[in-house]
């Protein structure tokens, strides 16, 4: 029913191509989060879903039938603004039943359904209100609820938490998760908070500069990344890069740090390569290598140290309390199983 | 309460400044119209005489016809306007400035060339429609009983819709985009956008504009005065011109000021109806 396909779509500004032959398969249900950062094309790829941009080269297919030359109003999806968008000279049920008004659907029907949605979303209580009166979570609701009234094959999200506070952000990542999980429509988000794509998600897609980097489940894309763009993308703290080189089974840090490897690298003896480790991947090992710690930033649960490692600033995270003070050593050494390693030059991944 | 006398002074200036340009004036008129023309109390006297004259409610009327008339095609043409200069089309700051040409132009500088447009044997008004074969024979525009109000109603528009334009302009400007984008991905088409995002978004902008379109209407007399004077045989006379024409073609200044009163006491009904109904209306979000 839902399905989208996006097939290698592109748009051009004029002369300035913004996003390269982009390629998506998401199937009916799916709720799937673009994600990357400013700049990446990721919004204009959702309003080109919703039709609010001109395709400029190849397909997108909403439920298949091709949706290029159909305008939003014909293609069956539902948006939500980062900015809300309500009509500010409605109340809360006028909002809600708007897309149903110009849809001619009859009064009593509009009225059930809006009723419904109302109810899904807790905002019985504040239909007769209007916008300026509610808060930022109120109509954040109001903006969900007016795409759940329509029953469209897609929703589309367009980083609609970014103008909340930190608290209300994550009870609202929760709510939007499992209103997904109860209406089951196909969705499709965009942010460019990493964590919320790690913790919503079915399946990420990664963007950078106008091109997919990687699609994935959250998981894949933080045990696996295929690129150290992804690596550094997904994840908090970033993903730690030590430049160096392959030589006999180990890895030699540009200082001659000598980390061995286990399994072995397929990279040819002597390549260029960055070993990536992600900061929970250090542990406390008294044989281990010397780092010199710079700060470090205790949270209650677990310990986040800056250090100087192998000539590289390295973040790493340790369940242990640490009594360590700056300036001091600290022996750390690498999870092995959980090392990744990157062509130097293309940043691709070197599958083991 | 020393301490409120001393504000008192502070505001004192301005008070002096107000009361010299705005009460002075005011109460004078209402001291004229109770006394004759050598300064004695003559009670109702001059009251009962603009009353009782002909021209009295003929020009009540008019100025009815004439501020409704011009209004309501103002509010609607400047609206249309601004919607219009509001979409994207090549040549758009052109046009947004040509648009402002009526409402820039000196009034009398306009009347008298519309009055030359209007003339009934070398008007080119008069002229473009005989040459074609519109009209069989030259109209009396100026001259006709039911074409010389009407006349005068488009000149007014005319002078005045790029007005409405631009302030409509300036408060569709400001109407987020996301509203528009949402409305399309809701389902809305042109009109629906039009009538459901524009106009809502715009309306105390358009309250605000037809009350001052409301004062001017009720005030103005370059445009009639410059062309017909009121005339001919009245049709065109509305009470400010009568005012104007009492008080200094026929130096009836007692009963012009009777008449100013009673006009001043009718406008302020107008515009308190008006701001009690219209301005103030539902409570609803800016």
């Amino acid at each position: 029913m839902g399905a989208v396909t996006i097939r290698d779509v592109r748009k051009n500004y004029g002369s300035v191509a913004v996003i390269h032959g982009v390629s998506i398969d998401i199937a009916d249900g799916e709720f799937v989060i673009l994600v990357g950062p400013s700049g990446c094309g990721k919004s204009t790829l959702l309003r080109m879903i919703a039709g609010l941009e001109a395709i400029s080269g190849g397909e997108i297919d909403i439920g298949g039938r091709v949706v290029n030359n159909l305008h939003p109003k014909e293609r069956d999806i539902a948006m939500v603004f980062q900015s809300y968008a309500l009509y500010p000279h409605m109340t809360v049920e006028q909002n809600m039943g708007f897309s149903l008004k110009l849809g001619k659907v009859s009064k009593e029907e509009t009225r059930k359904r809006v009723t419904a949605a109302a109810q899904i979303l807790g905002l019985e209580p504040y239909l007769q209100r209007y916008p300026r009166n509610l808060s930022g979570g109120q109509r954040q609701r109001v903006a969900m609820g007016r795409a759940i009234v329509r029953d469209p094959q897609v929703f589309l999200f367009d980083e609609p938490l970014s103008n909340l506070d930190a608290k209300l952000r994550v009870q609202m990542r929760s709510e939007i998760k499992a209103l997904h999980q109860r209406l089951k429509t196909t969705t499709v988000y965009v942010t460019h908070d990493q964590i919320e794509a790690m913790t919503m998600a079915d399946k990420i897609v990664v963007m950078h500069d106008g091109i997919v980097e990687q699609i994935g489940t959250p998981l894949e894309l933080y045990d696996r990344p295929e690129n150290m763009f992804v690596a550094g993308f997904i994840g908090s703290p970033a993903m730690n890069f030590l430049p160096g080189r392959i030589d006999q089974g180990a890895f030699v840090a540009d200082d001659g740090t000598r980390i061995p490897l286990n399994p072995l690298p397929p990279a040819a003896e002597g390549a260029r390569v960055t070993l990536g480790i992600r900061p929970e991947h250090f542990r406390l090992d008294p044989e281990g290598i010397a780092a010199k710690v710079v700060t470090i930033e205790p949270t209650g649960s677990e310990t986040q140290v800056s250090a100087q490692l192998a000539g590289q600033d390295i973040v790493g995270v340790f369940r242990e309390r640490l009594s360590t003070a700056p300036g001091a050593d600290l022996r750390v050494s690498l999870d092995l199983n959980a090392v990744h390693l990157f062509d130097a030059a293309t940043g691709k991944r070197l599958v083991a | 309460m020393v301490r409120q006398s001393t504000g008192l002074l502070f505001v004192l200036p301005a008070l002096v400044v107000l009361a010299m340009l705005i009460a002075y004036p005011v109460f004078y008129t209402g001291l004229l119209s109770v006394t004759d023309q050598q300064g004695a109390f003559v009670g109702t006297n001059n009251f009962a005489a603009v009353l009782g004259a002909r021209a009295t409610p003929q020009a009540f009327w008019n100025t009815l016809w004439w501020v409704g008339g011009s209004i309501v095609f103002q509010v609607i043409l400047g609206v249309a306007t601004a919607v219009l200069l509001n979409q994207n089309f090549p040549g758009r700051g052109i046009v947004r400035s040509v648009t402002l040409i009526p409402w820039v132009i000196p009034g009398i500088v306009a009347a008298t060339t519309w009055a030359w447009m209007f003339h009934t044997e070398f008007g080119i008004i008069n002229y473009m429609m005989t040459a074609p074969g519109l009209i069989e024979a030259p109209i009396g525009w100026l001259s006709n009983r039911d074409t010389v109000l009407p006349v005068m109603i488009a000149i007014n528009v005319w002078k005045l819709f790029p007005f409405v334009a631009i302030m409509v302009l300036a408060g569709l400007q400001s109407i987020p985009n996301d509203l528009y984008e949402a409305a399309r991905v809701d389902g809305a088409n042109f009109w629906h956008e039009v009538w459901h995002i524009m106009l809502p978004q715009v309306r105390p902008v358009i309250v605000a504009v037809t009350l001052l379109l409301v004062i001017w209407g009720l005030n103005s007399i370059t445009i009639i005065y410059a062309i017909t004077r009121g005339g001919p045989a009245n049709l065109t006379l509305i009470t400010p011109i009568q005012i104007f024409r009492l008080a200094f073609e026929s130096f009836q200044f007692n009963q012009a000021a009777a008449l100013s009163v009673i006009f001043f006491a009718v406008t302020i009904v107008v515009v308190f109806i008006y701001i009690r109904y219209l301005a103030s209306s539902p409570a609803e979000a800016k």
